[in-house]
C-alpha cells in the first residue's frame, strides 16, 4: 500500500490513478497531520509526500514518523531551493528525493527501488546515524569517516557520493543517477564527472577502495556487508 | 586628485620661501631688511590677513559640504538606476517566460478541448505528453539555475587541460552518437614556457559550463564548422576561449544573450531553452570569474571565460608582465 500526501487535489487524483494502474493500493492524505494519522491507521509500505503543505509540512511529518519509530520508506517531492544541498537529508529521515515536477515513471521507479531495499520492520540504512562495513565507519551526522580507526578527510561531493553508495549496499547505480544524487539536478554528461569523483573517493578509502565496485558498462555498486553502528 | 592639487597650491609658496631663505643663509647673505610704519597700517593689515584666512577656511568648508551633497546625489542616482534596471530585467524575464509557456500551454489546452468531445487518439495524447515535458524541462532548468546561485562552490584546484580534453572527447562522442552536426574541434593549449595553471573551483560545474559552450559552438556552426578551444594565462587567472565559425549573433545582442530565456534573434530555428548561457554565466560568476561574448553575424562567435587561479597556482612565484593574448574572432580559421 502506498500513502500519497499532497494538498493539491489535482496531484493526488492523477498520481493515485497512476500508481493504481501500476498495481498499488493507494491512500491519499491532504497534509502532514492527515498523513501521520494515515500512517498509524493503514501502516503503508511506502509514503510519497509533498514538502510544502498547510497544517503540517512534509518534513515535519517525516520527523514525527521517525520519532515514533515508523520506518516506512519516504519519498519527498522537493521544490525550488531544496534540491541543491542534500546535506540535511539524514536529519529529516527521508529515504529519497524527487524534484517536482517529475516524470511519474521516474517517481514509480524510485518507489520500487525503495521497496526492494526495504527490509520489513527494520530501520532503513538511509535513516541511521552511523554505518559500518568492516573497518570502514561512516558517521552521517558529523560526516566523520574512519578506516580502522584512522580518520580520513573527504571533499563534500565525495562524501555525498560515499553516503549515497553505503546507504544502498549491493544496489547498482548508473552514473546519471549518482550525479543527480550528489548534485540534486541532472547533468547532460555525467560519465567523466562521476568517474573522477569515484577515483577521488577510492584514493581516500585506500584498502577499502575495493568496496566501490565498478560494474562495466553500467555504473557503480557498494559491495560488502553494511551494518548499523549507531541508529 | 582635486584635494592633493589644492594642498600643493597651498604649500608651494611656503616651500619656495623657505628654500630661498635657506639659500640666502648658506650664501652668508647678512643684509638686514627693516620694516617700519605707523600703527594704523599694522592694525589694518592684521585685520585684512584675518579676513583672508577666514574666507579661505569658510570656502573650503562650503566646497566640502557641496562635494558631500554631490556624492550623496550620485549614490542615490546609481541606486535608482540599479532599481530601474532590476525592474526592467524582471519585466523582460516575465515576458520571455510568457513567450516560452504560451505555446505548450495552448497546445495542451487545445488537445484537452478536443479530447473532451470524446475524440482521444495517440496524436492528442502525444501533444499533451511532449508539451508538458517541454514545460517540465523549462521549470527544471530554471530551478537548476536558481540552485546554482546558492549552492556551495568548492575551491579545489582544477586542472583545465584534462577537463577540456574530457569535454572535447564527450562532444566528439555526442557528434557521433546524437546526430549533432559534424564539426572539427581543435584544442590549443600553451605548454611553452609552461602549461596553463589550475583554477580554483568545482570540476563538475566547470565541466558543465565548458560543455555548454562547446555544444552551443557545435549547434550554431552546423556541419563542417571549425571550433577552437584555447586557454591563456593572464594576471590573476586563466582565460578560456571557445571560438567557432558558426552563424554568429547580431552585434547588439552580445549582452542580452546572457540573460535568462533570451536567445539570439537568428536562433529561432534551432532547439534551445535560452538558459544555456545564463547557466554558464552563473557558474563562472559563482567561481569569481567573468564571461564575455564577441560575435559577428555570419562569421562566428568567441565566448571567453576568465577564472581565478587555484590556491596551488597562486602560491607559485608571480609572473612578471603578463599581457592577455586574445585573438579576434574574425581571425579564427574557416574551413
Amino acid at each position: 500500500m502506498l500513502l500519497l500526501v499532497d494538498d493539491e487535489e489535482v496531484i493526488t487524483s492523477t498520481l493515485s490513478r497512476f500508481f493504481a494502474k501500476a498495481g498499488f493500493e493507494v491512500v491519499v492524505a491532504a497534509d502532514g497531520a492527515q498523513g501521520l494519522a494515515a500512517v498509524d491507521a493503514y501502516r503503508p509500505d511506502v509514503v510519497v509526500t509533498d514538502v510544502r503543505m498547510p497544517v503540517m509540512d512534509g518534513r515535519e511529518m517525516v520527523r514525527q514518523m521517525r520519532a515514533r519509530g515508523a520506518w516506512t520508506p519516504v519519498v519527498l517531492l522537493t521544490q525550488l531551493g531544496e534540491s541543491a544541498d542534500r546535506a540535511t537529508a539524514i536529519d529529516e529521515g527521508a529515504d529519497d528525493y524527487v524534484n517536482k515536477p517529475c516524470d511519474p515513471q521516474e517517481l514509480l521507479s524510485r518507489v520500487r527501488a525503495l521497496l526492494r531495499r526495504q527490509v520489513v520492520g527494520r530501520q532503513p540504512l538511509t535513516t541511521v546515524t552511523e554505518l559500518v562495513s568492516d573497518g570502514l565507519r561512516v558517521n552521517r551526522i558529523t560526516r566523520e569517516v574512519t578506516l580502522d580507526g584512522r580518520e580520513v578527510t573527504l571533499t563534500p561531493r565525495a562524501w555525498l557520493l560515499l553516503d549515497h553508495l553505503i546507504t544502498r549496499p549491493g544496489e547498482l547505480h548508473t552514473r546519471e543517477d549518482l550525479l543527480t544524487a550528489v548534485w540534486g539536478f541532472d547533468f547532460p554528461t555525467p560519465t567523466r564527472s562521476v568517474d573522477a569523483r569515484v577515483s577521488e573517493l577510492r584514493r581516500a578509502l585506500r584498502e577499502y577502495a575495493v568496496k566501490i565496485e565498478t560494474v562495466p558498462g553500467v555504473g557503480y555498486r557498494f559491495s560488502g556487508d553494511v551494518r548499523v553502528g549507531a541508529p | 586628485m582635486k584635494r592633493v592639487g589644492g594642498l600643493a597650491v597651498r604649500v608651494v609658496p611656503g616651500l619656495i620661501g623657505l628654500g630661498l631663505g635657506l639659500a640666502l643663509l648658506l650664501r652668508g647673505d647678512d643684509r638686514t631688511f627693516h620694516l617700519r610704519g605707523p600703527l594704523w597700517v599694522w592694525v589694518a593689515n592684521a585685520g585684512l590677513l584675518v579676513s583672508l584666512v577666514l574666507v579661505a577656511v569658510l570656502r573650503e568648508r562650503r566646497v566640502r559640504i557641496e562635494h558631500a551633497a554631490i556624492t550623496a546625489e550620485a549614490v542615490r542616482a546609481t541606486r535608482e538606476e540599479a532599481d530601474a534596471r532590476a525592474r526592467a530585467e524582471h519585466r523582460t524575464f516575465v515576458s520571455r517566460l510568457d513567450h516560452e509557456l504560451k505555446n505548450p500551454v495552448m497546445a495542451i489546452r487545445t488537445a484537452a478541448g478536443v479530447m473532451r468531445t470524446g475524440e482521444v487518439d495517440a496524436q492528442l495524447v502525444g501533444v499533451v505528453d511532449s508539451q508538458s515535458a517541454r514545460i517540465a524541462m523549462l521549470v527544471a532548468d530554471l530551478r537548476k539555475l536558481a540552485d546554482l546561485e546558492t549552492v556551495t562552490i568548492a575551491t579545489a584546484p582544477v586542472a583545465l587541460e584534462p577537463l577540456i580534453d574530457d569535454v572535447v572527447a564527450v562532444m566528439r562522442d555526442e557528434i557521433r552518437t546524437r546526430g549533432l552536426p559534424p564539426c572539427t574541434i581543435e584544442v590549443q593549449l600553451p605548454h611553452i614556457p609552461w602549461s596553463v595553471p589550475d583554477v580554483a573551483g568545482d570540476a563538475d560545474l566547470l565541466f558543465l559550463a565548458v560543455h555548454n559552450l562547446l555544444s552551443n559552438a557545435v549547434k550554431y556552426s552546423g556541419p563542417g564548422g571549425s571550433i577552437i578551444v584555447r586557454a591563456m594565462e593572464g594576471s590573476g587567472g586563466v582565460t578560456l576561449e571557445i571560438a567557432d565559425t558558426g552563424q554568429g549573433i547580431p552585434a547588439d545582442e552580445a549582452e542580452s544573450v546572457w540573460a535568462e530565456l533570451q536567445r539570439g534573434s537568428n536562433a529561432r530555428g534551432l532547439p534551445g531553452s535560452g538558459l544555456g548561457l545564463p547557466l554558464v554565466r552563473t557558474i563562472v560568476e559563482r567561481h569569481g570569474g567573468r564571461v564575455q561574448l564577441l560575435s559577428r553575424e555570419g562569421r562566428g562567435t568567441s565566448v571567453r571565460m576568465w577564472l581565478p587561479f587555484g590556491s596551488s597556482s597562486s602560491a607559485q612565484p608571480p609572473v612578471s608582465t603578463m599581457e592577455l593574448q586574445i585573438v579576434a574572432p574574425a581571425s579564427t580559421p574557416t574551413s
